[in-house]
């Protein structure tokens, strides 16, 4: 099942920190939102071949290794943007725009729909998936 | 400033004699972590000519120790010490062991201390290693899955790419030259040469990475001996002094392109505190997990001072044979782990000494070695790199 793809924003500065951190990298905070940052564009492609054809998993099992699709993909919010690292569908290549959605702890990016996702942009994020009252709704900060 | 002396280097701790096991593939079942870790010991021991009673002091990286640490190594070894540490940043360990060791030498918390790194790395072993390697490696990258870092650093060779305009064949001169230089160490695990069709053909691994641009894996140790000036007066010469060394960790908070690397902003710092320039140095010995990392390396330390990446890699590295990871590196002869991060301190130590063999680069007087490594997310935060130079003998 997915979710809508947040990212950790520092309610002090507005910073973006994915992965989380503890303290804000920029201001020092430790308070934290989260905004909606699901349109991105891809910047680079590869296809990574298992190391090893099958491998043994730490509780003993083996596993087939299939060969699977990654990128980096750069999301803009406002002002500020975050690089993700997001496995992508057979096609998908650099310059693309695509939508991620968050899959229990994994990025896991989706074709755009490039027509739906241009308007989205330089619009203010929607509310923050969880957390924050609306008054501490991270929206994208200038810069200081 | 061409031909200028070098500035008198203070007397500083000297590194008397490095070690390296012959790195294996699949090596028996009982050749444990602590047995290659030792084995790298026990060499660099010898080539310093010091008996395991003299040393003081003892630090270990190893990703695979567990659950043992550097004090059961010490008393495996029979080691009383007054000096002891672990490490565990990876590609970087050996140089911030070194940096730590100088000052506890020059400080009289220890005279002589052994470093050693090194890891019994197969398949199960690897992945342990690379799925669990800190929390984001495990909840946010391995269930992509991502399957260690080599989709990460094919990202990083396509964006620095891009940026210097370089195509498959320009990455490939690096392990080509070293391809070249591992075919003089009876120790790597690939020695055999190989041609630009080879490369170009081998089988890909997260395009444009291919078998070729990985390191590896073996099961191997290295091992350096610090000591002070004085008591390295008393031991077969010559030594390697250490001129500078300088490191910064996590520079961009993972939030940089990772091919602007934390070199880069201490680059002037080492050269200044080492007293000598980049074009002085004799041998490099660059922390190589991907040929892209050895470029960004060398560019970021002032070793391409015309910035032209390409007519670097084809003149001087590959034409040349400009002495750079002389071993072959871990592209060649292979990386055992955490003993990665200490290949090139001892070869750099082997080619200052004089002891380096078939491939000992004529009257080295000047090495640069550096330490790369820990991905947090996109690439790696850990940089350091040390300046040594041929002392007494």
């Amino acid at each position: 099942m997915s979710a809508p793809f947040t990212v950790p924003t520092c309610r002090v500065c507005g910073h973006l920190a994915y992965p989380p951190r503890i303290l804000c990298p920029e201001c020092g905070a430790n308070d934290w939102g989260r905004t909606l940052a699901d349109r991105g564009v891809v910047t680079e492609v590869t296809v990574r071949r298992p190391v090893f054809k099958r491998r043994q998993l730490p509780w003993g099992n083996w596993l087939d290794q299939e060969a699977v699709r990654l990128a980096a993909v750069h999301v803009s919010v406002g002002e500020r943007s975050v690089r993700i690292v997001a496995r992508v569908p057979e096609g998908v290549e650099v310059g693309d725009r695509v939508t991620l959605s968050a899959q229990a702890s994994t990025a896991i990016a989706l074709p755009g729909q490039v027509a739906d996702a241009a308007p989205a942009d330089g619009a203010a994020p929607r509310a923050p998936a969880h957390g924050g009252s609306a008054a501490a709704a991270p929206a994208p900060v200038e810069s200081e | 400033m061409g031909g200028t002396e070098r500035s008198q280097s203070p007397p500083a701790p000297v590194i008397v004699g490095a070690g390296t096991t012959v790195y294996e593939r699949h090596p028996a079942v009982e050749r444990r972590t602590e047995t290659f870790i030792a084995e790298a010991v026990v060499a660099a021991l010898a080539d310093a000519g010091i008996h395991k009673n003299e040393v003081d002091g003892l630090g270990i990286a190893s990703f695979s120790l567990a659950p043992d640490h550097a004090i059961d190594l010490a008393w495996k070894l029979g080691m009383t010490v007054r000096w002891v540490m672990e490490d565990t940043n990876g590609g970087a360990s050996a140089i911030n062991m070194l940096q730590h060791a100088i000052r506890a030498i020059e400080a009289g918390d220890a005279e002589t201390i052994v470093l050693a790194a090194g890891d019994r790395m197969e398949k199960r072993e690897f992945h342990l290693m690379t799925d669990r390697y800190n929390r984001v490696a495990r909840d946010y990258l391995a269930p992509l899955p991502l399957n260690g870092p080599n989709a990460l650093f094919a990202f990083l060779t396509e964006r620095y790419g891009r940026l210097h305009g370089l195509t498959r064949e320009d990455f490939g001169c690096i392990p080509l030259a070293q391809r070249a230089w591992a075919g003089r160490n009876p120790l790597a695990v690939y020695r055999r040469p190989m041609t630009l069709q080879e490369y170009m053909e081998s089988v890909p691994i997260a395009p444009p990475l291919t078998r070729f641009d990985c390191v590896p894996i073996v099961s191997g140790g290295d091992a350096v001996v610090v000591t002070t000036p004085e008591r390295a007066a008393r031991l077969k010469g010559p030594h390697a002094g250490v001129r500078a060394i300088r490191a910064l960790h996590n520079h961009d908070q993972q939030e940089g392109d990772g091919i602007h690397s934390g070199f880069a902003l201490f680059r002037d710092e080492l050269w200044e505190a080492a007293g000598v320039r980049p074009e002085d140095v004799d041998s490099a010995h660059i922390y190589d997990d991907y040929p892209v990392m050895v470029l960004v390396q060398l560019a970021d330390l002032g070793l391409i001072p015309d910035g032209d990446v390409k007519r670097f890699l084809h003149k001087e590295v590959l034409e040349e044979m400009r002495p750079v990871n002389t071993s072959g590196g871990q592209l060649s002869a292979g990386q055992a782990g955490a003993s990665g991060g200490m290949h090139g301190l001892a070869e750099s130590v082997r080619q200052l000494r004089g002891t380096a063999g078939e491939r000992q680069v004529a009257d080295c007087e000047l090495s640069l070695a550096t330490g790369y490594g820990m991905v947090l997310y996109t690439h790696g935060s850990c940089h350091n790199a040390a300046v040594l130079e041929r002392r007494g003998g």
